[in-house]
């Protein structure tokens, strides 16, 4: 038994922290994440930056995969853009204040998302799939070229700036901690809100349903391409915060394994989800940490041993992805909500 | 108001529509009837432009839409209902007719990101308007929230026939609206059909093969074979049209007639 | 000129090589209209096992010498006084290696069939009926599955494999240039089109070729007609997967072996694409097209743009036409 909801019009009703429980979980989420920085040591802030350098760019691969139904295996190459395009912006301007950079990034990103989103509006499933991996491959390849050497690096990789803050250099992973997570704040409540009004509902459409989308009214030409656009702009921005947070570049670092890798963490989460992001991304990059552990464990430290840990952490993630698909195809967001349906009913029933 | 002119469509070798020429008048409920296979849903297909003609034009308001693309359609104001149910299945019912008023509203990528502002006064504004207009006007009400998969057929029909009026449309195009539909649900749906042409003054095309309700409610029928149009007129002088029956009971009805 | 048809027809010997693979993804998609992206990592196993049972097994001491290497005293006095790298003595090497060439084939060809089983019966069959997305996927999780058990496996440093036929030179002129191919080449592509134009043709002319077009054609109701679906499915794995083995084979003798072999498959998947993913006669074309595009850019541009030289075609092919060279477009209605 659920118990009443009083509302007492329909503004009410078209809120979205409309019970107490989701209004306490975001306000706690909150203070953790402004807590972390404080108590967490340098390896745990390392793992908070990335993840939610992470989560900026699985949350822009939902707006396109799990809302609008669009199969991508090429947005390795919107990090690369977004990464390359900081690199080379602060080759010119070193004190590039990182706001615009990121702005400036995104938009990089995003006319190439607008590229890559073309072949979209022709084909559509396994062959757009396909289209994108092939666009991906396409970048990295320009991204080696030696012509290009002098702002990318070539395939040596290049050394990445950090950023400057009004004239602080961000340096430590607790300084750049505070770039990068408000910033991924901001930008998943962003993507949570397209939902909840005509922009986001008519991309919804278009994944239930595109011809009577179209019918109904919703260009598809417009809102595929914009769908690429945001998730793009999205993984540019994650490839900025990605060049500002490490200390260098490689070109495979964007290839088809990190496109997968996005896609794994959406699948795990679950897909057109506004928490499946987070949540996967959490485990998925949470896991080769504890493997790594767990191969330290066992190898007493034996250095001959750790030669076995790329192999098995493939295979975990593999298996891992198959696991998901079969058990759990919602990804992690279905149980959470069926804890969340027995907190609600709790005690009247199970 | 809407008209069909010397219109062909074929796939292959089957001539869904060989030079059909048509025209509905403004606030009238025109029906198309024809056995099976006649080209109905093929028509509204060229006028929603989910095909297009391979001769022929097609005009709204003294305006060729023939090559226009099928939201630009939408967004004049031309609104259907389909044959076999295309809700978007993995929403609710008030999602689902938020929908048809898609091309009305403005909102567009920041204002729905930001939300609070433009988008949220415009969300609210729609929501009032469409629990008045559409919701309440159909009677869904007590299945708003629900999925629409979860909805028995008949519920599942009369939520398409929201949608398509949550676009305010001027022409409303309804494919089978009562297929599979008892006698009480057959009426609902008459009624609620009437109600509209009464309320907008909204143009109607209405292809059905229940016969007395189509000769109840329409101003105008026009029946269609291989095709073809092979007769039109008020319901009454249809029903009396050898050619029609010939159509429908096929030649040797004619013998035994 | 003669430079040009030399390369034209180095292209299409390495064009049969990717029908061979392509064979594979085109068996699976039709029967079961799933789209394996690990069907290089597939092939990649093949590889191993070729390796396994040619080069590691016959080195073991417990196996009789002339498995390693086949010296009849006929095969001495054809020998006698043959030149190095000359065919005399490069068919003599070859009789050498016979044994453990066959004894390479059938250990892969059996256990890449069992292999291909496996997948299907733990990993796919369990996802039958989801969406397409989902069996993709794990397709691609497959590829990392298969990576790392690949390295688990074969740790030790991998040696030459013996390739599949005579090796030596041929030359002749053509044009009035200087041509020039190895033996072995041209075997692989004699084989690589054998085993293409054979599977055509069960499929054609036995029952259950019938069986899976059956089941490619309408899923259910090749069920309703008494038709074994699971088994068509499990079928249509082995096949890719034994035609993968051959192709593994082909592979690991010409380009060595490494885990990284089944990147393969993803050139492969965009020619498949490009040709159209169910007609056979399609992805052979765009497979051959691929191989001849591929080495000209070698020629004229270097080998580098040569390796994106799949992607960027297949983006132009399905740009231009949505459904590939020869896939039929899909029906669709509302
Ligand atoms: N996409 C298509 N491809 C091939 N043939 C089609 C297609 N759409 C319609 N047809 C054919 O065109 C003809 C007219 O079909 P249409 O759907 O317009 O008939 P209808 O009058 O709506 O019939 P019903 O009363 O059964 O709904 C039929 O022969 C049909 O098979
Ligand atoms: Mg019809």
């Amino acid at each position: 038994m659920i118990i009443g909801e009083y509302k007492t019009d329909y503004g009410q009703d078209e809120g979205i922290w409309n019970t107490w429980a989701k209004k306490l979980g975001f306000v706690v989420a909150l203070l953790l994440l402004l807590l972390i920085p404080f108590i967490g040591n340098d390896y745990q802030l390392l793992m908070a930056g990335q993840i939610a350098i992470f989560v900026i760019a699985v949350v822009g691969l939902n707006v396109l995969v799990g809302y609008t139904g669009l199969m991508s295996l090429g947005h390795g190459a919107f990090f690369a853009l977004g990464a390359y395009t900081t690199v080379a912006l602060h080759q010119f301007f070193p004190h590039l204040f990182p706001l615009i950079t990121l702005i400036i990034s995104m938009v990089v990103a995003g006319f190439f998302g607008f590229l890559f989103g073309l072949p979209s509006l022709r084909v559509k499933g396994l062959y757009l799939a396909v289209a994108t991996l092939s666009a991906n491959f396409i970048v990295l390849f320009f991204i080696r070229q030696d012509w290009l050497e002098h702002l990318t690096g070539g395939r040596g990789g290049i050394e990445t700036p950090n950023a400057y803050f009004f004239g602080t250099e961000l340096i430590t992973n607790q300084q750049k901690y505070f770039l990068i997570v408000p910033i991924a704040i901001v930008m998943f409540l962003f993507a949570q809100n397209l939902f909840r009004s005509r922009f986001g509902r008519a991309l919804i459409a278009i994944r239930d349903n595109d011809h009577s989308a179209e019918i109904l009214g919703i260009s598809l030409f417009n809102y595929k391409l914009k769908s690429f656009v945001i998730s793009a702009a999205y993984c540019g921005a994650a490839g900025t915060l990605w060049a500002y947070f490490f200390p260098a570049i490689l070109p495979e670092d964007f290839g088809l394994n990190m496109s997968i890798t996005l896609l794994i963490c959406l699948v795990a989460g679950g897909m057109g989800r506004s928490l499946g992001p987070i949540f996967g991304t959490i485990l998925i990059l949470m896991v080769p940490e504890l493997l790594k552990m767990g191969a330290f464990y066992f190898s007493e430290g034996n250095a001959s041993a750790q030669i076995y840990f790329s192999p098995i952490r493939d295979i975990v993630f593999g298996l891992m992805i198959i696991g998901f698909l079969i058990f759990e195809p919602m990804g992690l967001v279905s149980i959470w909500d069926r804890f969340w349906r027995f907190i609600n009913r709790w005690p009247f029933a199970k | 108001m809407l008209s069909v002119q010397e219109a062909s469509l074929s796939f292959g070798g089957i001539h869904a529509l060989s030079e059909l020429t048509f025209e509905a008048k403004q606030g009238e409920i025109t029906a198309i009837i024809g056995p099976n296979g006649a080209g109905k849903t093929s028509l509204f297909n060229i006028i929603s432009g989910f095909y297009k003609p391979q001769a022929g034009r097609v005009f709204f308001q003294d305006q060729d839409i023939t090559h226009a693309r099928p939201d630009k359609r939408a967004a004049l104001g031309i609104a259907r209902t389909f044959q076999n149910i295309a809700l978007f299945r993995g929403m609710t019912v008030l999602e689902n007719i938020k929908l048809g008023s898609h091309s009305r509203l403005k909102s567009g990528l920041f204002d729905s990101g930001i939300y609070y502002g433009a988008a949220r006064r415009e969300e609210i504004a729609l929501r009032n308007e469409l629990e008045r207009d559409v919701i309440d006007f159909l009677e869904l009400d007590h299945i708003r929230n629900l999925h629409v998969a979860t909805l028995p057929y008949g519920l599942q029909k009369r939520v398409e026939l929201a949608r398509a009026l949550a676009l305010q449309p001027k022409v409303l195009l309804l494919d089978e609206p009562v297929a599979g539909m008892n006698r009480e649900e057959t009426e609902d749906i008459a009624r609620f059909i009437l109600d509209i042409q009464e309320r907008w003054n909204t143009t109607i095309l209405l292809v059905e093969h229940d016969m007395s309700m189509v000769m109840d409610i329409s101003d105008q029928v026009i029946v269609l074979n291989f095709g073809k149009q092979i007769a039109s007129g008020t319901p009454k002088d249809v029903q009396n049209n050898p050619a029609v029956i010939e159509a429908y009971l096929g030649t040797s009805a004619k013998g035994a007639a | 000129m003669g430079q040009f048809s030399q390369y034209v027809m180095n292209g299409i010997m390495n064009g049969s090589v990717y029908a061979l693979i392509a064979l594979g993804i085109v068996s699976i998609f039709k029967s079961t209209k799933v789209v394996n992206f690990a069907q290089g990592h597939v092939i990649m196993f093949g590889a191993y096992f070729y390796f396994t049972f040619s080069v590691m097994l016959p080195e073991a001491t417990f196996m009789p010498d002339w498995v390693l290497k086949w010296e009849p005293e006929w095969l001495a006095a054809y020998k006698e006084g043959a030149l190095m790298f000359s065919p005399k003595a490069a068919i003599a090497g070859w009789v050498n290696n016979l044994p453990r060439i066959i004894l390479g084939i059938i250990g892969a060809v059996i256990c890449n069939g069992i292999l291909g089983l496996l997948i299907e019966r733990v990993f796919m069959r369990p996802l039958l009926g989801q969406s397409s997305f989902a069996m993709i996927l794990c397709t691609i999780g497959l590829i990392w599955v298969l990576e790392g058990s690949a390295s688990l496996i074969w740790t030790a440093d991998v040696d030459q494999v013996p390739p599949l036929g005579p090796n030596f030179p041929i030359r002749f002129t053509l044009f009035g240039e200087q041509v020039f191919f190895f033996s072995a080449s041209v075997v692989n592509f004699g084989l690589a089109l054998f085993l293409f134009g054979l599977l055509m043709l069960v499929l054609r002319f036995t029952r259950s070729g019938v069986a899976i077009r059956a089941t490619a054609e309408d899923q259910s109701t090749a069920y309703a007609m008494g038709i074994n679906v699971p088994a068509v499915f499990s079928s249509a794995w082995v096949i890719a997967s034994t035609t993968g083995a051959f192709a593994g084979a082909i592979l690991a003798s010409r380009n060595g072996l490494s885990p990284t072999l089944g990147l393969f498959g993803l050139s492969v998947l965009a020619i498949v694409l490009m040709g159209g993913l169910d007609s056979f006669l399609g992805v052979l074309i765009a497979a051959m097209l691929v191989g001849i595009f591929e080495s000209l850019t070698q020629w004229q541009l270097g080998g580098e743009i040569a390796e994106i030289v799949p992607y960027v075609l297949v983006l132009i092919v399905i740009i231009w036409r949505p459904n590939g060279l020869l896939g039929q477009a899909e029906i669709e209605r509302i």
